[in-house]
């Protein structure tokens, strides 16, 4: 399981500090200088060797293709993303709950925590299918795909984020007499955060995933669905643009976590940069 | 918000002069693991502490200093003996917010601000939000952290976050407050400007002080009493009278009583070096 966010890169100070016009250009600049660059060189060898477009097609050829049934593949897109978010959603509230009981209850995690682990490493390819089965062929399937992918990586670290508080903080929580409810809502909730969403952002990637994988098992429309059929009839640049959009609800699903993120915890990664000194 | 947990109604209250924190016989057992002996964290201490005294603890590492300190928060409970605050069994006064505790490590909430962390123990007790914030700006003026009621934990030094951790556990108005090593990471300097600010602060204040450390020079210019602890079994080895004149300053270590006290109270460490 990787774990990329748990490397944070802070810009914060810089952003909000003076030049912030200043600071995203220099965010953004390098990326955007890299993307056009890469693309004129592709366009260049799609040119020059003359590779034939269902090998490789020229980003001209994307974009050309993107345009034209924009209309359909922005529709298809759309309902992809609502799978994604609406599984994520589910998922991840039905992950939490299961994650905070793991966190109170030692015999329902000693119990239930190998079955978890083992269904976690479950392929999605694997049981598509069967959930198809079960929910039947609209939307409601897909959702349930990517609710099955996104319950485990938040039930896992629910449960390790709310027992990774602090002792000593407990214990401050004790000398105040604090009740239960409130040694939760007050102290362990707010430490699990950090761990919740390295939880969340995994989920956004598996739900993406979940949601195309699932229309390609059986869909008629979505993004899975315009992959699938341009496949079949060889449209690559169909294709590539569908690709393309997939990798734009991902990254954009992506900012969203990781702005309520640095909303909701700004204390943690530079508490971790206090600590790294 | 859901209730915090609520006092048991109290027997024997108002039973005459007491002692503000009463020990006796107590004993603190940790069975053994696997078949090792059970470990006597605590044996034997009967001690009693007056309204307004300030009493160090002081012993090599695992002497129970802090064991003792944890069973009169109610963190601990004892295997053995009585522990009485105000003629209370530790639950009780700790549920009546009668004790405060400040640790070796400020253990404060990364994610709120100074003046909500120095607030925490009221709000847990539910006290309106207006008058716990007044009372934690009081606080927070008093230990000298002034001006930074929106900081937050990581903005601050070891020391400043030492001082709101005081602020915090002042917060309930507490009659005891536990202090176990509350300085034993700083740097000496700023160890020493805490030590001045809480001789004044406890005098002002008339608390009652019992306070672990490590540093016999420290526990001679604080208290009115330092108690000796040997390790293994942990009891009270010897209780030191210190007699030095109040007010006292950081020159108070200058002065010859205040060498000889500190001189005995090293002989007595050492001595229960040997004992165990």
């Amino acid at each position: 399981m990787t774990r990329t966010s748990s490397t944070p890169i802070d810009t914060r100070e810089r952003g909000w500090a003076g030049g912030r016009l200043g600071a995203a250009l220099g965010v953004l600049l390098p990326p955007l200088a890299a993307f056009v660059v890469m693309a004129g060189v592709w366009e260049a060898a799609v040119l020059l060797f003359e590779i034939p477009a269902y090998i490789l097609p020229a980003p001209s050829r994307i974009w050309v293709s993107l345009i034209k049934d924009g209309g359909s593949i922005l529709g298809h897109t759309g309902i992809t993303l609502f799978e994604a978010v609406a599984g994520f959603t589910i998922g991840s509230c039905l992950g939490a709950l299961l994650g905070i009981a793991f966190a109170y209850s030692r015999i329902l995690a000693r119990g239930l925590l190998p079955y978890v682990i083992a269904a976690n490493t479950i392929p999605v390819v694997a049981i598509a299918p069967i959930i198809i089965l079960w929910f039947g062929h609209g939307i409601p399937s897909k959702i349930a795909v990517t609710a099955f992918l996104s319950f485990f990586p938040l039930a896992l670290n629910m449960m390790k984020g709310l027992q990774s508080y602090d002792h000593t903080v407990m214990d401050v929580f004790h000398v105040a007499a604090a009740s239960p409810w409130q040694r939760f809502a007050k102290m362990r909730l707010p430490s699990s955060l950090p761990y919740v969403f390295v939880g969340l952002k995994l989920n956004v990637t598996f739900s993406v995933i979940g949601a195309i994988i699932a229309e390609f098992v059986q869909a008629d429309r979505g993004l899975g669905f315009v992959i699938m059929t341009a496949y079949r009839t060889l449209n690559m640049p169909r294709l590539w643009a569908a690709m393309l959009m997939s990798a734009i609800i991902g990254i954009l699903f992506f900012a969203l976590v990781a702005l309520i993120e640095r909303l909701l915890i700004p204390w943690h990664s530079s508490m971790r940069d206090r600590v790294r000194g | 918000m859901a209730g915090a947990e609520r006092p048991s109604p109290s027997p024997g209250e108002g039973s005459g002069r007491q002692a503000q924190v009463l020990c006796e016989d107590l004993q603190v057992v940790y069975p053994g693991e696997q078949g090792a002996k059970p470990v006597h964290a605590l044996q034997d201490i009967n001690l009693e502490v007056d309204e307004g005294q300030f009493i160090s603890l002081i012993g090599p590492s695992g002497c129970g200093k802090s064991t003792l300190l944890r069973v009169l928060a109610d963190l601990i409970t004892p295997t053995g003996g009585t522990a009485r605050i105000n003629d209370h069994p530790p639950r009780t006064a700790r549920l009546n917010r009668e004790v405060g505790f400040v640790f070796q490590d400020a253990a404060l909430l990364e994610w709120r601000r100074v003046l909500a962390n120095v607030a925490l123990p009221l709000e847990l007790q539910g006290v309106p939000r207006a008058e716990r914030q007044a009372r934690a700006r009081e606080l927070i003026e008093l230990v000298g952290l002034k001006g930074f009621e929106r900081s937050y934990p990581r903005q601050l030094s070891g020391g400043m976050r030492q001082r709101a951790a005081i602020a915090r556990a002042m917060s309930t108005s507490p009659k005891v407050m536990l202090m176990d090593e509350p300085f034993g990471a700083l740097d000496q300097i700023t160890r020493d400007r805490l030590n001045l600010e809480l001789l004044e602060l406890s005098q002002r204040q008339r608390m009652t002080v019992l306070f672990v450390t490590h540093s016999i020079r420290e526990a001679v210019l604080l208290s009115d009493r330092v108690a000796v602890m040997s390790a293994r079994p942990g009891r009270i080895i010897k209780l030191l009278e210190i007699d030095l004149p109040r007010p006292r300053t950081l020159e108070s270590r200058e002065t010859d009583a205040f060498e000889r006290l500190a001189r005995t109270g090293v002989h007595v460490l050492e001595e229960g070096f040997g004992v165990s």
